[in-house]
């Protein structure tokens, strides 16, 4: 299929054709909903901002295992751990060294990167469902250690930090300018990983994944590529990370069960693998869900009291695996290529193709 | 020395479990090509549906091992024609991600009939006590688990050898295309191992049940038993079957040895790191079959 | 064939206006184009007693060749012959137990498949081997992948000079892309299109890459007699148009005889006979291998 794009429109230098929104209408809408982004921070109340900074959090994260897996195809069940390294790797420095959040969360960036490059390292020689089995692993490796080092990181008892310091005069104790920064940084970290998707590094990231062995021979350092892929994933998880820790202002292992890792990548698929835009989706659905699973503790807790915890808890498993395995079935393209259908058909119209 | 013996026996009896379970795997993907993540679920299922027969109704022990086994074979039909015949084609992520999905969606059932207790069969199932032979001292539940193990993989090796539709599936194994072409069901093929699977995995869930305690985290210890596929390859059911035993004694002799040294519980960590090791040194596990790649 | 598909490309005027120039021009940035005198003598790419074994198979036994500065090479032979093997062993991709290769005097054994790839030793493959899920244009961008200049963090970043790189990097494939005449299907993702398309792309996707050395393997396997056509003309093209020396392994008689400087014979891992495809036609080892001993005599 061929990309359909607003009709009249003609790219007369190479620059008009690689642009991403080619037309003005695009750029005006584009610029209306960031503004609008910004704009309702003033209105929304501290239960939605929370809200939008979780979800932010968790765009970050999943435009991370959006780069692992869906642009480089390597298979990780370990990017909650990833994410979870992030969040202690803030919290360690803010605990131990007494930097602010402002220094901690790019070095959580990193720490996370270079974690997961470590674990992905093994990604040269192990293919698919055996890099699957070594991020599993990566996962209780990490959950171990973080639990069980106590005199860095607390053990079971997680780590309290702070919020950002405030920085020209604003204070990010007060949720909307949270809520702000939050937007910030994730789209800054949306450009970038856009920017990834489509230069020289994405297209090598594709290359591997949809053909390893052809792109070795055409010139692609696959090993290199790979770890790349699993270093700015991890990155992205560990940035991810530090807004979520910073927001709660506290630390524990329970925030990253293995669970969080499956459902990584079981929404990353409903997103659509290998678009940016795909990644957006899959965390806003998520995380929406799972909002509404909380939601809906009091009623089932009227239901059926006693019970009420392990209801919601499950309501949740339940529900969220269904919602992957329909979207396998009918739309293994996921969200983003509906999306795409339904503006090729809004572009063609009238015409049905 | 006496120590370490008793380490080993111990570790053997709990490393039939490992066996039975890493079979479990290597069944749906030899046939399938599936990995079937969910089989840990299957696990706790089991333990479960015994919990529930057993104890709940108070069903004699025969009638509540076939109610068990009767779920183990629903589930494996049910499994097989709702979320894996759909996917059959689709890209290899596809497969992980529904049967990574299938554990959750079985832990939620789980905890939502059960909630989040730990149960017990107490003295309703296989006996309790223990034997003590010199030195060693063998928990009867220990023995039986690991008779119960080897028997049913026994059990299912006849079942390959000697039966026409095992005949079926070790030509499914080899490919499914030429398969289809001699004429072979693939699809009942699938069918067949997935009710294995499903079977084997609450033989195995009646027994850790009963050592553990039935709780939703028994799959866990169902993802260890992937460390055992990892000896020989995930299409090998005499490697599943020794890796198993290994694991088994390893942990063993890690609970005897490293648990006093390390912080924690390196328990849980011990068949993920061991797993890890043999990725990066032997790609295809210790005695697989190496994957050959061509251009 | 009556008439030969090279008589028609050497006579024909010229059509390069409009293919390869950024192409070429960007290569002649990095080397002088071949002098007159090296065409045809001097030794570029140099195989020496290639082993090659799977287990108890030999697919390579002893092989030696020589590929010359501005020569077409055909190999040729029964399925199963090894030709293949020696493409692979040739690009790093299978390691050969014996034997060492040499591409302008220096070894290349034990490089790395995508540094071999980077010195100009590119390829096509029998089975094609595209990135599936990106578009023929972007599958061309990246084969460009060594030659792009800014590393990812300035991509990321998208810096001005990242954004006129790339659009350079595009104008090239552009260009490469005109040339294959593949312009209607250039933003069509490769795995919705038609074989003999997909072959192109291959070409085009090795071409990307600025061969010094282009190896084809079955570029026209399964092709109709007009694609088989078109595909030795732009074989041709690229061949006189960047005077590279080209390996091209095919089936197609007709093809190979036209086309061809020099043919080598494969068969069961050995090589039988080398020669002009005058040498080539009459020789009994040959016509042995092909169609049998009975026929040899004749
Ligand atoms: N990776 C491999 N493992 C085992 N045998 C191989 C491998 N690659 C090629 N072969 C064998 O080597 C021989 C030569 O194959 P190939 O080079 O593909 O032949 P062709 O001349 O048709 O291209 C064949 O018998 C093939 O089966
Ligand atoms: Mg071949």
């Amino acid at each position: 299929m061929a990309i359909h794009r607003p009709c009249g429109t003609f790219d007369r230098t190479y620059y008009e054709a690689k642009a991403i929104f080619r037309t003005r209408l695009q750029w005006g809408m584009i610029t209306a909903l960031i503004l609008a982004l910004y704009g309702i921070a003033f209105v929304m109340n501290d239960y939605l901002l929370g809200l939008s900074i979780v979800i932010f959090s968790f765009i970050v994260a999943m435009l991370g295992i959006q780069i692992i897996t869906g642009y480089a195809g390597q298979i990780t069940i370990g990017h909650a751990a990833f994410v979870g390294v992030g969040m202690y790797v803030l919290a360690c420095v803010e605990a131990h060294l007494g930097w602010s959040w402002w220094v901690g969360m790019p070095l959580a960036g990193i720490g996370a990167g270079l974690i997961s490059m470590f674990f992905g390292s093994p990604s040269g020689r192990l293919k698919e469902l055996y890099l699957a089995f070594a991020t599993l692993a990566a996962h209780f490796i990490i959950v171990y250690v973080i639990s069980n080092w106590e005199s860095m990181t607390g053990g079971v008892d997680g780590i309290w930090l702070s919020r950002p310091e405030p920085l020209l005069g604003i204070d990010f104790m007060v949720e909307h300018n949270y809520y702000l920064l939050a937007l910030t940084l994730c789209i800054a970290m949306i450009y970038l990983a856009k920017n990834l998707a489509r230069t020289k590094l994405g297209r090598a990231f594709v290359a591997v994944r949809d053909n390893d062995i052809a792109a070795e021979v055409m010139g692609i350092n696959i090993f290199s590529t790979k770890l790349l892929a699993f270093g700015i994933g991890g990155f992205f998880a560990g940035i991810g990370g530090a807004m979520y820790a910073g927001y709660n202002e506290y630390v524990n292992v329970e925030f990253f069960p293995l669970m969080d890792s499956i459902w990584f990548l079981g929404f990353l698929v409903v997103g659509g693998f290998g678009s940016i835009f795909g990644a957006i989706c899959a965390a806003v659905l998520w995380k929406c869900l799972d909002e509404m699973a909380t939601l809906m503790t009091p009623v089932f807790s009227q239901i059926l009291p006693g019970l009420a915890f392990y209801v919601t808890a499950s309501f949740s498993l339940i529900m969220y695996t269904l919602i992957i395995v329909i979207f396998l079935v009918l739309e293994p393209r996921g969200i983003n290529h509906r999306w795409n259908i339904i503006k090729a058909s809004y572009r063609l119209h009238p015409f049905a193709y | 020395m006496e120590q370490i013996i008793k380490l080993i026996v111990l570790g053997l009896c709990m490393g039939g479990i490992y066996a039975l379970v890493a079979v479990g795997y290597v069944v749906v993907y030899k046939s399938t090509k599936v990995f079937n993540f969910a089989q840990a679920a299957m696990i706790t299922v089991g333990a479960y549906a015994l919990y529930q027969a057993l104890i709940v109704w108070s069903l004699p022990i025969w009638a509540a091992v076939l109610f068990t086994l009767a779920v183990g074979v629903a589930l494996g039909l049910l499994v097989e024609r709702l979320l894996m015949r759909p996917l059959i084609g689709q890209p290899i992520l596809a497969p992980i991600v529904v049967t990574l999905g299938l554990m959750l969606l079985l832990r939620g059932v789980i905890l939502m009939i059960f909630g989040g207790q730990v149960y017990g069969y107490g003295e309703h199932f296989l006996p309790l006590g223990a034997w003590h032979v010199g030195f060693v001292t063998l928990p009867m539940i220990q023995v039986y688990a690991f008779i119960i193990s080897m028997v049913a993989i026994f059990a299912l090796i006849q079942f390959y050898n000697r039966t026409r539709m095992g005949l079926a599936m070790r030509v499914t194994h080899e490919d499914h295309v030429v398969a289809q072409n001699l004429g072979i069901n693939v699809k009942r093929v699938f069918q067949y191992s997935w009710v294995i699977a499903c079977v084997l995995g609450v033989i195995s869930g009646m027994l850790l049940g009963n050592i553990q305690g039935c709780c939703v985290e028994l799959d866990v210890t169902g993802l260890m038993a992937i460390a055992a596929i990892l000896f020989g390859g995930l299409e090998s059911i005499g490697g599943a079957i020794v890796g198993g035993l290994t694991l088994g004694v390893l942990q063993m002799l890690t609970i005897g040895y490293l648990a006093p040294l390390m912080p924690g519980e390196p328990i849980m960590m011990v068949p993920f790191a061991f797993m890890l090791l043999i990725l990066i040194f032997k790609p295809y596990g210790l005695f697989g079959l190496v994957r050959i790649e061509r251009l | 064939m009556t008439t030969s598909i090279r008589n028609i490309t050497k006579h024909r005027e010229q059509r390069y206006s409009y293919g390869l120039t950024l192409l070429r021009e960007e290569m002649e940035k990095k080397y002088p184009m071949p002098k007159e005198e090296d065409v045809g003598k001097k030794v570029v790419l140099k195989g020496e007693g290639i082993n090659l074994a799977f287990g108890g198979l030999q697919a390579l036994m002893d092989i030696n060749f020589e590929l010359k500065e501005g020569e077409l090479l055909a190999i040729i032979g029964p399925n199963g012959a090894g030709k293949t093997c020696l493409l692979n062993v040739v690009s790093g991709f299978y390691r050969a137990q014996e034997g060492e290769i040499y591409y302008r005097d220096r070894k290349i054994t034990h490089m790395s498949s995508h540094g071999i790839a980077e010195l100009g030793l590119c390829r096509t493959f029998q089975n094609i081997a595209l990135y599936t899920g990106l578009t023929v244009i972007e599958n061309l961008m990246a084969a460009r992948h060594p030659h792009i200049k800014y590393n990812f963090l300035s991509g990321m970043l998208y810096f001005p000079w990242a954004s006129d790189e790339e659009v350079r990097q595009r104008a090239i494939c552009e260009d490469i892309v005109d040339f294959l005449e593949m312009d209607a299907v250039r933003n069509h993702v490769v795995g919705s299109l038609a074989y003999g398309l997909r072959k192109r792309t291959e070409l085009g996707r090795a071409l990307a890459l600025e061969p010094r050395i282009l190896l084809l393997d079955e570029p026209m396997a399964g092709m109709n007699r007009d694609e088989k056509e078109d595909m030795a003309r732009f074989i041709l093209d690229i061949y006189e148009f960047l005077k590279i020396p080209v390996v091209l392994i095919e089936h197609d008689m007709g093809v190979v005889m036209d086309v061809a400087d020099r043919i080598m014979v494969f068969d069961f891992g050995k090589q039988i006979a080398e020669g002009t495809p005058d040498e080539i036609t009459v020789n009994p080892k040959v016509i042995s291998a092909y169609l049998g001993t009975e026929y040899a005599g004749v």
